[in-house]
């Protein structure tokens, strides 16, 4: 499982001895069927019996099929080397709270805020 | 609730939009582009993106998705996705959601995918009201952003200022060698390097200690 997509896995807690899983049940029954049974599933482990951790092939193909990329991994190496503050202006100018506050009814015309700056403003930083 | 996976981390307005949507049912979802990547970020690829990280969620793939997997598996060798498929399944899980899309350096996105990507952008803030896009991008693409999404677009600029006179900062204050740097030449480090053009930047390969440059 790729590190950088923590939540790719599921996270069943259960009790090894019922059927009892603390997750809603269309989600608990689709875990079942994809990760039965956990003795035989690669893609988990146990910790002191109590909690299984299942990564299901299915959800994981599906995710693969709707696409490869990764923009999660980018946004982190961002967030890793941007200072704190920086670009916060923008969230106090007229554009910025005019597309934010947006309501379908009556302000469809500011649905998307376009920020616009030469190599080097900081864009990426913004985000 | 569904949130971006890279929530967890420093960003402006993602950080903003993730924290605003606390407990309600509200998706923040990101894309980068990347000239170097242009091959692989295709209109099919980068929605297929945004679709993915909607769908990541701690409420599960709906089942419109899964669904439509099965579907293709059933082809020779497996069908791969289109960008009308995908649009349709967005805009069947986003339709009554609060959505936010927001795309880093649009200018760096291939002309030809720019168009079909802007275009579905359209179709989804068409058919998901809810739905709002932020995005980034050099001046040159402005013009094609408000004629391909109707007008419906609001423009903010960004200046170099802010960025670089924050950085500089933190880096004066947080320098390893102090006793390298004397009061005049922090006043000049202040004064020139703000009033230097992005140009000037990538010219003298500061990318390494001005992170944002490309950006």
């Amino acid at each position: 499982m790729n590190p950088a997509f923590p939540r790719l896995g599921v996270v069943a807690l259960t009790n090894p001895k019922s059927s009892n899983t603390f997750l809603s049940s269309s989600r608990a029954v689709k875990i079942k069927k994809m990760s039965q049974p956990f003795s035989n599933n690669n893609n988990s482990f146990n910790i002191g019996n109590t909690i299984n951790y299942a990564a299901p092939d299915d959800e994981t193909k599906i995710l693969t099929w709707l696409s490869p990329l990764e923009p999660w991994v980018r946004h982190r190496d961002i967030g890793a080397e941007r200072v704190d503050g920086i670009g916060a202006w923008l969230l106090e100018t007229r554009e910025f709270r005019r597309w934010h506050d947006a309501s379908r009814e009556d302000e469809s015309n500011y649905a998307t805020l376009f920020c616009d700056g030469n190599p080097g403003v900081g864009k990426s930083y913004i985000m | 609730m569904v949130l971006l996976i890279g929530c967890d981390n420093s960003s402006l307005v993602i950080d903003k939009l993730c924290d605003e949507a606390g407990e309600g049912d509200t998706a923040v979802m990101c894309f980068y582009f990347d000239f170097a990547a242009r091959n692989e970020q295709s209109p099919v690829n980068m929605l297929g993106s945004l679709l993915r990280q909607f769908v990541s969620g701690p409420g599960g793939i709906p089942e419109v998705v899964v669904r439509d997997f099965q579907k293709q598996r059933k082809g020779i060798g497996g069908r791969g996705l289109q960008v009308s498929g995908i649009l349709k399944m967005f805009q069947a899980i986003t339709a009554t959601k609060r959505t936010f899309i927001c795309v880093d350096a649009l200018d760096e996105c291939e002309p030809e995918h720019r168009m079909i990507i802007l275009e579905s952008l359209r179709q989804i803030l068409q058919g998901s009201p809810n739905t709002r896009i932020f995005m980034t991008g050099r001046p040159q693409v402005r013009s094609e952003v408000e004629k391909r999404l109707d007008g419906a677009v609001v423009f903010r600029s960004i200046q170099t200022q802010d960025g670089v006179v924050k950085y500089l900062c933190d880096k004066l204050r947080n320098d390893t060698t102090p006793e390298a740097m004397s009061n005049a030449l922090e006043a000049e480090i202040m004064k020139t390097i703000p009033e230097m053009n992005s140009e000037t930047y990538v010219e003298a390969s500061a990318k390494d200690r001005l992170p944002w440059v490309g950006g």
